[in-house]
């Protein structure tokens, strides 16, 4: 949504940033030379942002096949003498874990930031992980802003104390505030003086050697300990208002509570300690400041990771106060918080109540009860073709939908698991499909087993399983989706590409002849809009021993939309159409809709794919002849 | 110190109302607001349920508002405008577009609901609601996508929050340049009618 301009103005200039427009500008302003990641909601705008002018900053602003190897570039060109940073969603820093451990042990030489951004709610992950742990797993540094501007702001500071300390910072969002769009005053873009060099240091960045290992995690321990000093440079940590009654707090939380004070009229008496850095705990601000505390409150979303750290730090202290938070009841474990249940909670604890439950929202409304509308495929998507072909296939063979498990991956078609496709029976992790697949037949499963996987997806961890499919001998059929793109997380570039999306000219990696190498027992790549070839080939290969893999291979039918115009469209000719619906149960498509007793093919949403009138028992649904399509 | 304002943005994925939401918010910049959005984006929102927070103010702090606490709430989509209506707060104004777009759970429910119906439970679930006729006005001002800028002409006529030349700037910075002429030309016309039919 930023403007180009918005996001090279002038310091001091105050222009709307969504939250990861603002850690882009960070980038700028740190004068980060590297950048790579792997798309994930919500993490995907920092690169996003900075693609379009990388070229002109000279940033390297690429994403990476995945967050591991996204993390491993960013730490070799911090060894190689530039600031550099990689971006994940939660899961993705599982991915990347592996390195991110090491990494610790021989540090950096420039500046080192892991973006991670977590999901509380969940809006759009698996799990609510708090990735807050993994500072303390990692032995690095974290730091975590409350809003866009300090997501900027903060951004720049980590390359400092990233550099101060010698070893990678973590810098940790969550969904509230990557994707919340706020007045933001720009900073300073900073020329640092980076040059490209490399030592030789086996003792440092060779993990073969166990002294050195051993030394090397005393020297991440020395380090660790002046990381409260360093930060208490850069203000990261604050401390308002007096009184016995605090609330300790960080990140989106922090919002939450100074409005919910504000709306109590209690912003003289409470005191509100707010960190910035969240690991290794500020030790000593936090024991000075919470000494007069009588009564405490964490304020925090997800896991009680702060209020464990906060408990210990009053028992090492003898400091003697009631801690109110998650373990009190006083907030929820899961989801998100909200302005409310901070009042709530500030209400119970100041009446004394020392446990608490939260309640539900209250309204004056009761809420309308309507069904819900969970995102389908999109109209002349691909995918749609591919799972009703497999599910025309699997019935022309005998099989019971019921029978034949469908191991299904990250990505737009986990959308299948709705009706009317109800066609995927388990999304877990990248890659998963295959591997699962796999378990199921050596388990014993006598029927056919399926795993759907998308072209990222494969990229990204799908070609590890498939080996280990094709070397053990199981009987599956894999189906890679291949759209040529990474839609569900907005279009990004998939290593098929060409040229990316600064600008780079790439050269494409094709997945037809990875999976080729693998030498499985059957091979194919066809086009799902050929539907009655897609159905004939699953039919003929199903029951065949060996590793299948079928090619589904159409674009996107959402960006090609974008990138050029539909040239057809479909309409229902109203006289012949009897309001049966088969249209809609059969492909769930959101372009038909029911008008009273009528179908309807909403014009700006039809794509043109015509998948809807092989359905129609009245042939009612026609091509739109003329230049209205 | 100014009242916050919480905005509530009701639509179907796909139908702008992400764009719009970012116009508001970009207009309030240069009106002077402190702004603060929340929106959910990623996974495929493509005709899902889209609901995206609005506040401007002289200091706002928190994205998110609760149940109880819009001022106003825009609605691209009847069902979705109802599905949240229990946001609205007691004065709240509801300017929602006569727009019916049944989920695939709908379409498949007997008997099927016609537009007419939805516009007469919103009125009756919420006296102070103004139904704009958001499609036809676009269709008129250009192009049917145009329809969330006639929600925000009709919003600004009724909340008199923005000056015309911040609205008009954000609308060229925010929208796509083949977008822009309809979706100015769909703003006047959503203003128009709101002035109009008060």
């Amino acid at each position: 949504m930023a403007l180009r301009s918005d996001i090279l103005a002038s310091s001091g200039t105050r222009v709307p940033l969504m939250g990861n427009e603002a850690i882009a500008r960070g980038v700028i302003e740190a004068d980060v030379r590297v950048i790579v990641g792997y798309p994930g909601t919500p993490s995907s705008e920092v690169i996003m942002t900075l693609q379009p002018v990388s070229k002109q900053l000279g940033i390297y602003a690429e994403w990476a096949v995945n967050e591991r190897v996204a993390f491993e570039i960013a730490l070799g060109a911090s060894i190689a003498g530039v600031r550099s940073m990689a971006t994940m969603k939660a899961p993705g820093l599982n991915v990347a874990s592996d390195p991110l451990l090491s990494s610790a042990y021989c540090g950096i030489e420039r500046g080192l930031v892991v973006l991670v951004a977590d999901d509380p709610g969940p809006h759009t992950t698996q799990t609510e992980q708090d990735s807050r742990w993994y500072a303390k797993l990692a032995k690095l540094p974290m730091i975590s802003p409350s809003n866009p501007q300090e997501a900027k702001d903060f951004t720049k500071i980590a390359f400092d104390i990233s550099e101060d300390l010698g070893i990678p910072v973590i810098l940790r969002t969550t969904t509230r505030v990557n994707h919340t769009i706020s007045d933001v005053i720009l900073g300073e873009v900073r020329k640092i003086q980076q040059s490209v060099k490399l030592v030789k240091d086996e003792a440092r960045f060779v993990r073969a050697g166990m002294t050195w290992n051993l030394e090397r995690h005393r020297w991440l321990n020395s380090r660790l300990k002046l990381a409260e000093d360093i930060a208490a440079k850069y203000s990261l940590n604050s401390s308002i208002g007096y009184g016995d009654i605090c609330v300790v707090t960080e990140g989106i939380a922090h919002e939450y509570v100074a409005e919910a004070l504000e709306e109590l009229g209690l912003l003289d008496r409470v005191r509100v300690i707010k960190l910035g850095l969240l690991y290794p705990t500020p030790r000593r601000f936090l024991a000075e400041n919470l000494a007069q505390c009588k009564t405490i409150l964490v304020v925090e979303e997800l896991d009680p990771f702060l209020e464990e750290h906060v408990k210990i730090i009053l028992h090492e202290g003898n400091i003697r106060a009631h801690v109110y938070g998650k373990y009190s009841g006083h907030f929820p474990l899961e989801g998100e918080l909200s302005k409310n249940l901070v009042k709530k909670a500030l209400e119970d604890v100041l009446r004394g109540s020392t446990s608490s439950s939260f309640s539900e929202e209250r309204s004056p409304l009761s809420p309308q009860d309507l069904p819900l509308r969970p995102p389908p495929l999109c109209p002349g998507c691909p995918h749609r073709f591919s799972f009703i072909a497999l599910k025309i296939a699997l019935s022309k063979r005998g099989y019971k939908l019921s029978e034949v498990p469908v191991f299904g991956d990250i990505g737009c078609y986990a959308l299948a698991v709705y009706p009317p496709i109800s066609m995927l029976w388990t999304e877990h992790s990248m890659g998963a499909s295959i591997s699962m697949a796999i378990g199921a037949k050596i388990a014993g499963y006598d029927k056919p087993v399926i795993a759907v996987i998308g072209d990222s997806t494969f990229y990204h961890a799908g070609i590890q399983p498939l080996i280990e499919a094709v070397n053990k001998n199981v009987n599956i059929l894999v189906l890679i989706l291949d759209n040529n793109v990474v839609a569900m997380t907005g279009h990004q570039s998939t290593p098929a590409w060409s040229l990316s999306e600064s600008g780079r000219p790439l050269r494409p990696v094709n997945i037809e002849s990875i999976v080729k190498s693998t030498n499985p027992d059957f091979l194919a790549t066809i086009d799902p809009y050929n539907l009655d070839e897609m159905i004939s080939l699953i039919s003929e290969v199903i029951d065949k021993p060996g590793v299948k893999v079928i090619i589904a291979k159409h674009p996107c039918a959402l960006l090609e939309r974008r990138t050029r115009k539909v040239e057809k469209k479909y309409y229902v000719n109203t006289s012949t159409c009897k309001g049966c619906r088969a249209c809609i149960t059969a492909t769930g498509c959101p372009a038909i809709i029911m008008e009273g007793n009528m179908a309807r093919i909403v014009l700006e949403d039809c794509n043109g794919c015509g998948l809807c009138t092989r359905f129609c028992p009245y042939r009612a649904i026609k091509l739109l002849q003329g230049d209205s399509a | 110190m100014r009242k916050t304002v919480n905005i509530l943005v009701a639509s179907v994925g796909g139908q702008g109302g992400l764009t719009l939401s970012r116009v508001i918010a970009r207009a309030s910049v240069l009106n002077g607001f402190s702004v603060r959005t929340a929106e959910t984006l990623g996974m495929s929102q493509r005709y899902g349920s889209v609901v995206s927070y609005v506040r401007l103010g002289d200091s706002v702090k928190s994205p998110l508002f609760e149940l109880g606490e819009a001022d106003y709430i825009l609605g691209l989509e009847l069902v979705e405008t109802l599905r949240r209506i229990h946001y609205a707060s007691s004065n709240c104004v509801v300017i929602v577009a006569d727009e019916y777009k049944p989920s695939y759970a709908q379409s498949t429910k007997y008997p099927a609901l016609r537009t007419s119906d939805l516009v007469e439970k919103m009125r009756l679930v919420w006296k102070r609601t103004l139904i704009i006729p958001a499609r036809k006005l676009a269709e008129r001002a250009g192009s049917v996508r145009a329809l969330n800028m006639v929600i925000l002409g009709a919003f600004n006529a009724v909340a008199n929050l923005l000056s015309r030349v911040s609205v008009e700037s954000a609308i060229r910075e925010v929208l796509s340049d083949y977008a822009i002429s309809a979706s100015l030309r769909a703003y006047e016309l959503g203003f128009e009618y709101a002035q109009q039919a008060r």
